[in-house]
């Protein structure tokens, strides 16, 4: 890097990192593409690309450990090899592909790269294919074995064998040293595994042999009955290995040459999606600035300011034109405050928008997601994506990720059923995640729906009250909708088997956290037999919000107006008492009422209220309040937590003339002032008796 | 003597506190205080700083002292570790400077368990100070005793 000042070597890598990301997705997504269209030259030949150029990059960077491995990947991502082999290709592409993010993020933490070994096994066996398909041994020499090996190729062929022991065979270990007899007395023999030495019974042998025999000769001769059910001759090409680290990084060859476990990897590679997840960054495009999210931070915040310094302006000038006849100079300043204002909206769009991205970017992430878990718990899933190019702020999509990648776990897990029992119910066999987007006024809609069984709602119940979570008197009479919603309580799982992917009843509460966090609202609905649909709903984006301003008891709050279905005028004789809950008659509906003086107690009653009917989980709540004052964009500034520790404030602004306006939080206010989550069966129960 | 130590002193009812000035962003007049529901009762509320919001806290009522009639007329904002938080002060006085030899140790009145958010007594042509960590005081959890720490402070033998 001697070239290159520090400043400008960093530069450099802090490049090369952001570009790395883009060509692992590109690989990932290359890497499923080619798995639906088996042998495709031209996806091979864009992956091969891909690794190209993060070779170059790394090498650039002097990441030799990176960009040695993906010197050997180009071997193999040829065509000739996707033909002979695609699902091998496309396993190394996606194993490469997290090897390739592990040294990623090893080098940006400074710690010492992982090892790469396990990938150049497999590099070198797609390489170097062994055509019997029921048998394909795999070998690897330690670097001795290979120079003793190489320096007698140069006088004798040298033949690779594998004798794959007969299952017959009574004694297997005797097998050893009878095959150890035919090949010394055939040529020189000049490596074999396992060592004679070795205890226990091997199911293959490998062996290396310099011999002039023939090889049908060489084939009938090893072939000894009931001991050797396979022979494998693969001629040994010295020039092949040279460049390969293979012997020393793995001198021993497998006892078994049986596939690694396919449970294991895919399990192991999705928590290495996840961990990719966090550092994904934008989506590649040569017309494309990047920035980082701070700066635009900063120019966000100050447009907030500005729009306070605005609503100030606004109430001087108003104050002005209190004191001031009319004039051409009033008409001027309401003008020309007039037109600063559509400028400054106009501005804070633009602002806004630099913080969207595509939603596209996290859904992108989730086929490889999908198709790890599905091989893990060996169901059939195509992941269909709609709505990509819906945009949302950049940090809700990011808190997202985690969430969405749960729900796909679980749909494909426990949604999913396996195909043959897909097959049975006359569903296709491969089960379809369908993931989409949308906008819904200042609101985000993202949903992720599986047409596989459904959520059984009898079982959930069962388990919230062998958890405690319910008490049955409750569960009796409890409706679908609330019975759905008790997957969200932490520690109910209704999986009927716990597997490593999902079912550990940790997650569902999580991501109902989450969206929380995010002043988001999550809801199921589930068909049995036909599939579950989770709809997450999100604000476009944290910083300003429309928000409805309410006074109680002279206090000035406000509630985000996505949350506010509509505002009722009524009198204090209309609210009726039912089981010891307010409730008030909205058309066919009785709404539970919510007393905002509860928080701010005292002030003379009444006998006109207010009533801002909010939705929260699907639940109407009424919000009774003392006067309205309407509706106003808020710039959302956090209170500091680590000091005021409040449950029901979920932010504050400031307004025109300086005071503090407190925002609350629609949810927190029903979970601590309402009644609990059961009260719409007694909002059903009062619809009996109506 | 030692280095000066030069700490802002205030008044809250009959006590008077001190804390360091590297801790002091600006003592303000008096101004509205929006009241947070729900946030721990010594928390009076939010002030709005310039366009910063600003929790602000009674120390009184932090330190669970019965309320005393008071002037209430200034907030002094804190800053620590990027949080700011203001103080309702009956006045604060100028910068003073404290030789570190006339400050005592706090007196030993608080029981195990408890969180001792003084760091020492200092004395000042005649005033008893007592010197707050404001680290401690802005921690969310319970804290007591400060009259004490004045009773007992003010019974040792005053400093030469």
């Amino acid at each position: 890097m001697g070239i290159f000042s520090d400043d400008r070597a960093n530069e450099l890598r802090a490049l090369f990192f952001e570009s790395a990301q883009e060509i692992l997705q590109a690989l990932n997504d290359d890497a499923l593409r080619l798995e639906k269209a088996p042998r495709d030259p031209e996806i091979v030949r864009d992956l091969r690309r891909s690794v190209h150029t993060l070779k170059g990059d790394a090498a650039a960077c002097g990441y030799t450990d990176l960009s040695t491995l993906a010197h050997a990947m180009e071997d193999v991502l040829a065509p000739a090899v996707a033909e002979r082999d695609p699902d091998g290709v496309v396993e190394l592409v996606l194993i490469a592909a997290d090897a390739f993010d592990n040294l990623l993020t090893a080098y940006r933490n400074h710690t010492d790269p992982p090892s790469t070994a396990p990938l150049y096994e497999k590099i070198a066996r797609l390489r170097n294919p062994v055509p019997v398909p029921a048998f394909t041994p795999e070998f690897s020499w330690s670097a001795a074995e290979l120079e003793e090996m190489r320096e007698a190729a140069s006088a004798k062929p040298v033949w690779q064998i594998a004798l794959g022991i007969d299952s017959v065979c009574a004694m297997p270990a005797a097998a050893l040293q009878l095959a150890h007899n035919v090949l010394a007395s055939t040529g020189a023999l000049l490596a074999i595994h396992p060592g004679a030495t070795k205890p226990g019974a091997p199911e293959t042998i490998v062996a290396a042999l310099a011999t002039e025999a023939p090889l049908e000769d060489l084939a009938r001769k090893l072939k000894i009955p009931a001991v050797i059910a396979n022979v494998h001759l693969t001629a040994f090409d010295p020039a092949a290995l040279v460049e390969l680290p293979v012997a020393e990084a793995a001198p021993q060859v497998p006892s078994t040459p049986a596939p690694e476990a396919p449970a294991s990897v895919p399990a192991a590679n999705s928590s290495q999606t996840e961990h990719r997840a966090r550092d994904e960054r934008m989506a590649p495009s040569e017309n494309m600035l990047r920035v980082e999210t701070e700066r635009v931070d900063t120019v966000l915040d100050l447009v907030g300011e500005l729009i306070i310094a605005k609503s100030m302006m606004h109430e001087a000038v108003a104050e002005m034109a209190r004191h001031l006849a009319p004039g051409p100079l009033r008409t001027r300043a309401t003008d020309t405050l007039t037109l600063q204002s559509q400028i400054l909206h106009k501005l804070q769009r633009a602002v806004m928008k630099i913080r969207m991205v595509p939603v596209e970017q996290m859904f992108r992430r989730l086929p490889r997601v999908a198709r790890d878990t599905a091989r893990a718990v060996g169901h059939e899933v195509n992941v269909v994506i709609e709505g990509g190019n819906t945009d949302l702020d950049k940090s809700i999509l990011d808190a997202l990720a985690e969430p969405m990648m749960h729900l796909l776990r679980n749909a494909i897990d426990h949604g999913i059923e396996p195909p043959e029992e897909r097959q049975r119910l006359g569903k296709p066999t491969e089960g379809t995640i369908r993931l989409d987007a949308y906008h819904q006024g200042n609101q985000v809609v993202i949903e992720i729906s599986d047409d596989g069984r459904g959520i059984d709602t009898a079982r959930v119940i069962q388990s919230a009250i062998d958890r405690g979570i319910l008490r049955p008197d409750q569960a009796a009479h409890l409706p679908d909708e609330d019975a759905l919603d008790l997957i969200f309580q932490a520690g109910l799982s209704t999986a009927a088997k716990i597997t490593a992917i999902s079912g550990r009843g940790v997650g569902m509460d999580v991501v109902k956290a989450v969206m929380d966090r995010l002043k988001g609202t999550i809801n199921v609905r589930t068909t049995p037999g036909q599939g579950t649909t989770f709809r997450l709903k999100v604000p476009l984006t944290l910083a300003i919000i429309k928000a409805l301003l309410f006074r109680i008891n002279e206090r000035l709050y406000a509630v985000p107006l996505a949350s506010v279905v509509e505002i009722l005028r009524a009198q204090e004789e209309e609210v009726h008492l039912v089981d010891n809950q307010e409730v008030l008659q909205v058309r066919e509906q009785f709404v539970p009422l919510i007393r905002l003086r509860r928080i701010h107690p005292g002030g003379e009653r009444r006998s006109k209220i207010f009533v801002i009917v909010v939705n929260v989980g699907d639940h109407l709540w009424g919000l009774v309040v003392d006067r309205l004052i309407g509706e106003q964009e808020l710039v959302i500034k956090a209170l500091d937590e680590h000091t005021i520790n409040t449950e029901i404030v979920s932010g504050a602004s400031i307004l025109g003339d300086g005071r503090v306006v407190l925002v609350l939080g629609v949810a927190e206010i029903v979970e601590k002032l309402g009644r609990g989550q059961f009260t719409s069966s007694l909002r059903k129960a009062e619809g009996v008796q109506k | 003597m030692g280095k000066l130590q030069q700490i802002v002193g205030f008044r809250v009812g009959q006590e008077n506190f001190g804390v360091p000035i590297s801790l002091v962003h600006e003592i303000v007049p008096m101004m509205e205080i929006t009241a947070v529901p729900d946030a721990p009762q010594y928390i009076e509320g939010v002030v709005n700083l310039r366009g910063k919001i600003i929790p602000v806290m009674d120390l009184r009522k932090r330190f669970a002292e019965a309320a005393v009639p008071a002037r209430r007329n200034r907030i002094m904002v804190a800053e620590l570790d990027g949080h700011m938080v203001g103080l309702v002060v009956d006045a604060a006085n100028e910068v003073l400077k404290i030789d570190p030899e006339a400050i005592e140790p706090p007196p030993n009145v608080f029981e195990k368990g408890e969180v001792n958010y003084v760091t020492g007594v200092g004395k000042l042509s005649g005033k008893l100070i007592i010197l707050i960590d404001l680290a401690r005081v802005m921690q969310r959890g319970e804290l007591r005793r400060i009259s004490e720490v004045a009773a007992s402070a003010g019974a040792l033998p005053p400093a030469v």
